[in-house]
């Protein structure tokens, strides 16, 4: 049964994912939901460019072949396009990594955009650095917190899975008064991240924030797609109350 | 065509072999699934060795820059991974398992034990720049918990008013919380979902680039 129930859940949402980009490549228009923290995340690079700082992205501790993949991949088209845009104006972005699959991946982030302008253009390999371990989550924040003060930033994006221990993260932002952007899928991330700034993406906001930064057809496709899906979940939700409540 | 095209069809034969793998455990898919995990496990074991020459690469280039910090970060490195070597020869037992606890534990713990205090100053910072509705919201149900919990053992107080604070507690923690972190992961769910799917087509990074 269970099978049954997740191959449906598969076939659906592939189905309703084709039916949505194809619509949409037909001339189909979606307007997107305002998302103050998409906004915020757009014009930390701009910022970063104007005042001649860098601006510093975590990813995380979740890795590519983890539980937390989805977070990670996120995090890293947010990366994508903070990177295609800084190297542009000759201001890439330091990358810090909590988990060692994030390391090439969070490099290859940053030589693409510098191969599209000059391909032989080398990657400075001090721009990716890897902090700690994805068990050692106290020493990657702290790591995180030095490299943030060492480096004089100004504007940090947190994008991936990150847990309680984001609050030294946030609290390291917070002493060198800059705008910091949170963008993850952990409950108890969100929780410490609504204390840290008013810039926070949400659960499933995390996931969306591709769509909103890049905004491929596909990408928002599945954003159709999750609204249709979400709408059926609560439904469901809803009728299995009511049976459980006249069931009794 | 075939550079960009190879390992995008690579990426989606894999992946299709891994969920089915996984979703029909007897079919013969299985075992073919099973092994790209287990290599997948081996990549990111690797990838953690390169983690960590990237972190003393890193470091070993500041300390050449005047970075004392970063020195003792690469001594401290080399006689780990030193001690891993003699502990493995028998010249010496236990000499991570010792720096480990002697070291990486306390202070794991006093971060750990620190991090109230890094809550606690991220709530005050947020009431001093974002006075609304939710902030206060947020604050006083921090304080109410904090106090509720803290009371909850006092003998001072009428059993009447613990029974309540009790009550209300496990209302907020059972009911609130609760209804509101699994809406949160069904959200979650949802984009991993689609995000796997796209991740399958080889709509999404890095092959859509």
């Amino acid at each position: 049964m269970d099978l049954l129930i997740t191959l449906a859940i598969i076939f659906l949402t592939t189905l309703l994912l084709l039916g949505f980009t194809i619509w949409q490549k037909r001339g189909g228009t979606v307007v997107l939901r305002p998302l103050a923290g998409t906004h915020a995340l757009k014009g930390q690079m701009g910022q970063a460019i104007e005042s001649g700082g860098r601006l510093h992205v975590t990813l995380g501790q979740g890795g590519l072949h983890t539980a937390a993949s989805a977070a990670s991949v996120a995090g890293l088209a947010v990366l994508d396009n903070l990177a295609a845009e800084g190297t542009i104006s000759g201001a890439a972005p330091l990358v810090t990594v909590g988990e060692g699959t994030l390391l090439p991946a969070g490099m290859d982030s940053l030589e693409r955009s510098l191969k599209r302008i000059n391909p032989y253009l080398p990657l400075d390999a001090n721009l990716v650095q890897f902090v700690a371990h994805e068990s050692d989550n106290f020493a990657y924040a702290v790591g995180v917190a030095s490299i943030m003060t060492q480096n004089r930033i100004v504007g940090n994006v947190l994008a991936g899975r990150f847990g309680a221990e984001l609050a030294i993260i946030g609290e390291a932002g917070q002493r060198q008064e800059v705008e910091q952007v949170i963008s993850t899928d952990d409950p108890v991330g969100l929780a410490v991240a609504t204390a840290v700034t008013k810039h926070v993406l949400v659960g499933e906001e995390h996931l969306a924030a591709p769509a909103y930064v890049k905004g491929d057809v596909s990408q928002i496709a599945s954003l159709q797609v999750q609204d249709v899906l979400r709408v059926a979940a609560a439904l469901a939700v809803v009728a299995a109350a009511v049976y459980h409540l006249f069931s009794r | 065509m075939i550079k960009r095209g190879l390992p995008v069809t690579i990426a989606v034969v894999v992946g299709l072999i891994t969920l089915l793998g996984l979703l029909l455990p007897a079919s013969p898919l299985s075992g073919p699934g099973n092994s790209l995990m287990r290599w997948a496990a081996f990549l990111a074991a690797f990838a953690l060795l390169l983690g960590v020459l990237n972190l003393f690469a890193v470091h070993l280039s500041r300390l050449f820059r005047g970075n004392l910090y970063s020195g003792v970060l690469a001594i401290s490195m080399i006689t780990v991974i030193l001690l891993g070597f003699t502990d493995l020869l028998g010249l010496t037992s236990g000499g991570t398992a010792a720096a480990f606890d002697l070291v990486q534990v306390p202070l794991e713990a006093a971060f750990a034990s620190l991090l109230a205090f890094f809550l606690l100053f991220a709530g005050f910072q947020m009431l001093r720049q974002r006075r609304g509705g939710w902030t206060f919201l947020f604050i006083a149900t921090a304080i109410f918990i904090l106090v509720s919990r803290a009371f909850s053992t006092a003998t001072f107080l009428p059993a009447s008013l613990l029974n309540l604070l009790e009550q209300v507690t496990t209302f907020l923690d059972q009911v609130v919380v609760t209804s509101g972190v699994r809406g949160l992961l069904i959200g979650v769910a949802l984009g991993t979902i689609t995000l796997t799917i796209r991740l399958l087509a080889g709509a999404e990074r890095p092959y859509n680039q």
